[in-house]
């Protein structure tokens, strides 16, 4: 169970992403957090597992301030928590297979790991992972070889490789076309339905939100303006979700069944 | 001043004209155009300052208040013709050629008119000017268009000032046009560009010339299948000498036989008369027939030359191959100094074909053994420069450092962990060092364990030092103690660092100010007070912020690395080539210093650069599955630079060779030093050597270098 108390995030330019933020998220859930951009998802999720630093506010995550953690528990938190990014962020001159490797980083030598240098074990579950998002026959090819869709396949790979506990998706479709939208949520949801690996994820789309969320909390300059149950989102209309989302809101028009 | 804006659009402002006639600029200032009016006076003054001090460059001491005399006189008059140029030119424009394309052309005419009306004008132009006298002090050609430009400019400026308006802004492509062409005269003049010297001194150095552009004569040993004989000859001849032995006729290969073969040597008078020595009958045989035959003489200390004067030196052998001739023993000198019998040579000769051994000359082998040092030079200095800008680098990159914070109390630890680490570290390292039996034994591990043991204590201490100040003032010591043990460490650094400081100005500036033994008397002083403010200025930071704050550390490196690399690479290379020779003496070696010196600097700045321009996407993924520093930059960080750092090392690789010739003109080592050498023995044909190779080597690399970084980039 993740727990946000009080979280705040204030740049060093006076920026404040985030105010005041609190919420739970039970074990199992898909929890998306929708809202503009600039109104501050990205931050949220990224001090979930500390690539920025909160400024002020508490996450416990099973019993384990995450805030208060040393560098050394941090990535051993870390390594638990899985992350999948909009713009994929792979190594584009690395092999897809060293890419998917990275994931264990937490866990290997750390020596062994600079001269890449990976289990046998920990090679086979990469080849595993891949088989899993569909693209094991592209192993050996340049990341930068793939198409986006298969760019965030291996991300996934990538965060599974870590045995997660928890998924955190910065809007993990937003740099795909609405068919491959479709595609990467089906298999976070499968992950989050078949391991019950606990998925936050930030998104643009009502359909896909209403498509996929088990509860969504709407962020808006910082601060929660909104949290909705399932069925809450189920029955919101065009125009709570604008209210909630802005002007920019959207449909994306392609619902699974036309895939 | 907006109303003396004539309200009317496109309407000619007499006033404005006639105020830039007195002082350009000036009335397009009134109107408003204030920063358009300033360029105009600008470029005017600034150009005439130019032409006043270009044109008065010839003796030695110019004489400026002549030069802008003249130049005033030659304005007032090119202005005028100039004037009665473009009159001339309205009135055939508005009578003849009132076409656009007509209009144009005869633009253009006027245009060459103009400047030829001006050189034609040229003398007598500057005989108003000056006296014939004067002129010869100046340039006269720079007065008179530099002259004649400002004129045009002027003019312009007039014509200008009548249409210009405070909001619109008309092209002054006019302007820009003749400052560019005052700027290429002058410029020219300044620089001494002198054509017809180019061409009237060409002959002269075709001979060189042709040495440099093809010197491979020099290249290769020739073989020289010459005839020759020789016979020995005892001069001068003391009583009772009898000479060398006489040579007997030989029946095969050649011979030559001289009597007497001890005679006196010939003297060469104050008027030039020559009193001859003995005569001698040379008869030989075995030669060419046909061939001529030359007579070299050799004196005891191996000096050879054509006897002239003394008798026939050029003789055609018989249809036998024999000869027969007279001469006097010419007047080699002597040394006062020799003692013993003088035994001097004649020599016989027919110069036969010479054939190419196609062996390389002793210069051309020489030549590509330091060409080679020159090449292992850069290579080495790549090499070693990459090897040390690589960590600098990454210490200079400020998306990395950044990320590097810790509590100022952490801070506060390790600074003084750093110090007592690398105190430490140089005592164990001292150890080693007097165990191995000191430097001169075992140079490199001696040094490489100074730097092991000084630079691992210092980074050890320094995490230790902090993580323990940190835990302790956090955890176990009360909030009040931490606070005091942070103030008074801060203080501590900052009493240090003033203390250098406040000795630096002592010896910076009391030596220059006073004298160098009052600049030691007073340097515990300055240190004292230095101390004192460093320490109250960082004591006050401490007492400002919590033990527990956040500091960035990383920036601290950042800027003193980078500042650091930025004042090296400023330095040219051949500027610390002369630092390395002062420091190990000419040779290869130092011009490896420099080039490393500066290699280091400007691949750490290249480097940093390129790991800054990285995509951060990647890092965070790393990061965020939980791994470490070094494997962050293992697998986020360096598959992004690696092509960035191979293209650059090679780039620097090249740009290392190119240099290493040149340092060693200034002795540095390698072929530059050669080269150099040669040129100054006006070996030209060696140094033809020296170029060629270079060139081959630099055109190669280039063509390698930009092969590896296209498979790269």
């Amino acid at each position: 169970m993740l727990k946000i108390e009080n979280l705040t995030k204030i740049y060093e330019d006076g920026t404040v992403a985030l105010k005041d933020v609190s919420f739970t998220v039970e074990e199992g859930e898909f929890l998306v957090v929708i809202g503009l951009s600039g109104s501050g998802k990205s931050t949220l999720l990224r001090c979930i597992n500390r690539l920025i630093d909160p400024t002020e506010g508490k996450i416990i995550w099973n019993d384990i301030d995450i805030t208060e953690a040393s560098e050394g528990d941090l990535r051993r938190i870390r390594r638990s928590i899985g992350m999948i990014f909009q713009q994929f962020n792979l190594v584009d001159r690395s092999s897809v297979m060293t890419n998917v490797l990275t994931g264990r980083c937490g866990y290997v030598n750390p020596i062994w790991s600079l001269i890449n240098y990976f289990p046998r074990k920990d090679r086979e579950r990469a080849l595993n992972a891949l088989e899993r998002v569909g693209i094991p026959d592209k192993a050996d090819n340049r990341a930068d070889a793939l198409s986006g869709g298969q760019k965030q396949r291996v991300g996934i790979a990538r965060a599974l490789m870590q045995e997660p506990k928890m998924l955190l998706a910065d809007e993990p479709v937003a740099s795909l076309d609405p068919v491959l939208a479709h595609s990467i949520l089906g298999y976070l949801e499968k992950l989050n339905q078949e391991d019950a690996i606990t998925v936050l994820c930030s998104l643009h789309y009502l359909d896909l939100v209403q498509r996929y969320a088990t509860r969504v909390i709407g962020l808006r300059e910082g601060r929660i303006i909104y949290e909705g149950s399932r069925d809450d989102i189920r029955q919101l209309t065009d125009e709570q979700f604008k209210q909630i989302y802005g002007e920019e809101a959207q449909r994306l028009n392609v619902g699974p069944e036309d895939f | 001043m907006t109303e003396l804006i004539d309200p009317a659009p496109k309407v000619r402002s007499y006033l404005q004209s006639f105020l830039s006639l007195l002082i350009p600029g000036l009335g397009q200032a009134v109107a408003g155009a204030i920063s358009r009016g300033l360029i105009i006076l600008a470029s005017i003054l600034t150009f005439s300052g130019l032409t006043i001090w270009t044109a008065a460059q010839r003796p030695r001491f110019p004489d400026y208040g002549l030069t802008a005399r003249a130049f005033l006189i030659l304005l007032g008059e090119t202005a005028a013709l100039l004037l009665f140029i473009i009159a001339a030119y309205y009135l055939v424009t508005r009578t003849v050629a009132r076409k656009p394309t007509t209009r144009a052309a005869v633009q253009t005419g006027f245009i060459i008119l103009g400047i030829l009306l001006i050189a034609l004008a040229q003398q007598s132009l500057l005989n108003t000017a000056l006296s014939a006298d004067d002129q010869s002090n100046v340039y006269g050609i720079t007065l008179v268009f530099g002259a004649a430009l400002t004129a045009a400019m002027w003019l312009w400026n007039i014509s200008d000032a009548g249409w210009v308006r405070e909001d619109d802004a008309p092209s002054m492509n006019g302007l820009v046009f003749l400052s560019l062409a005052a700027l290429i005269i002058l410029g020219s003049r300044v620089t001494q560009v002198d054509l017809p010297k180019a061409v009237r001194e060409y002959r002269d150095t075709e001979i060189i010339l042709r040495q440099i552009v093809w010197p491979w004569e020099a290249a290769f040993v020739y073989e020289e299948n010459n005839v020759e004989a020789e016979a020995k000859i005892q001069a001068p001849c003391p009583p009772g000498a009898t000479g060398p032995e006489v040579n007997e006729p030989k029946d095969k290969g050649p011979w030559v036989v001289v009597s007497p073969t001890c005679g006196d040597l010939s003297e060469r008078g104050t008027m030039g008369a020559i009193d001859f020595g003995t005569e001698l009958t040379i008869t030989g045989g075995g030669f060419v027939p046909g061939q001529t035959v030359n007579i070299r003489w050799e004196n005891p200390i191996g000096n050879a030359f054509k006897p002239r004067g003394f008798g026939d030196t050029e003789i055609p052998a018989s249809g036998e191959g024999t000869f027969e001739t007279k001469l006097f023993i010419p007047d080699a000198t002597i040394s006062s100094t020799a003692q013993g019998d003088q035994i001097h040579r004649l020599i016989a000769i027919q110069t036969g074909e010479r054939e190419f051994t196609g062996k390389l000359s002793q210069d051309m082998k020489l030549a590509l053994q330091q060409m080679l040092v020159t090449i292992m030079m850069g290579m080495m200095a790549t090499l070693v420069g990459v090897v040390l800008s690589i960590p600098l680098s990454f210490l200079s990159a400020r998306n990395l450092m950044g990320s590097l914070k810790s509590t100022l109390q952490a801070f506060v630890g390790g600074v003084f962990g750093l110090v007592a680490g690398a105190w430490l570290g140089s005592m164990i390292a001292g150890l080693i060092a007097s165990a191995l039996g000191g430097l001169e034994k075992y140079p490199l591990l001696t040094f490489g364990s100074y730097i092991i043991f000084v630079l691992g204590g210092a980074l050890l201490f320094y995490r230790l030092a902090g993580a323990s100040l940190d835990w302790l003032g956090k955890r176990a010591l009360p909030a009040v103690v931490a606070r005091l043990i942070t103030i008074i460490g801060l203080a501590a650094v900052g009493a240090t660092i003033g203390y250098g400081l406040g000795i630096g100005f002592s010896y910076g500036i009391f030596s220059i100010t006073h004298t160098a033994e009052f600049a030691e008397e007073m340097a515990p002083r300055t240190g004292a007070i230095g101390a004192a403010v460093g320490a109250l200025l960082i004591a006050y930071y401490g007492y400002r912020r919590q033990p527990t704050d956040e500091i960035t550390t990383g920036n601290f490196i950042y800027v003193i690395v980078r500042v650091t690399l930025n004042i090296i690479r400023s330095i040219e290379p051949l500027i610390w080539a002369i630092i390395g020779i002062i420091w190990v003496g000419p040779g290869p070696f130092a011009g490896f210093i420099a080039l490393t010196i500066h290699t280091i600097a400007a691949l750490g700045k290249l480097y940093s650069e390129a790991i800054e321009s990285i995509d951060p996407g990647p890092i965070e993924a790393v990061q965020s599955t939980g791994a470490d520093r070094l494997q962050t930059i293992r697998y986020a960080v360096v598959p992004q630079i690696l092509p960035p750092f191979i293209a650059f090392t090679i780039y620097r690789w090249d740009i290392n060779v190119r240099l290493s010739t040149i340092i060693g003109l200034v002795g540095g080592g390698g072929i530059g030093f050669l080269l150099i050498q040669w040129i100054r023995l006006f070996q030209y044909e060696q140094a033809g050597i020296a170029v060629w190779l270079i060139t081959i080597t630099v055109a190669a690399l280039d063509f390698v270098s930009a092969e590896i970084r296209g498979r790269f980039v």
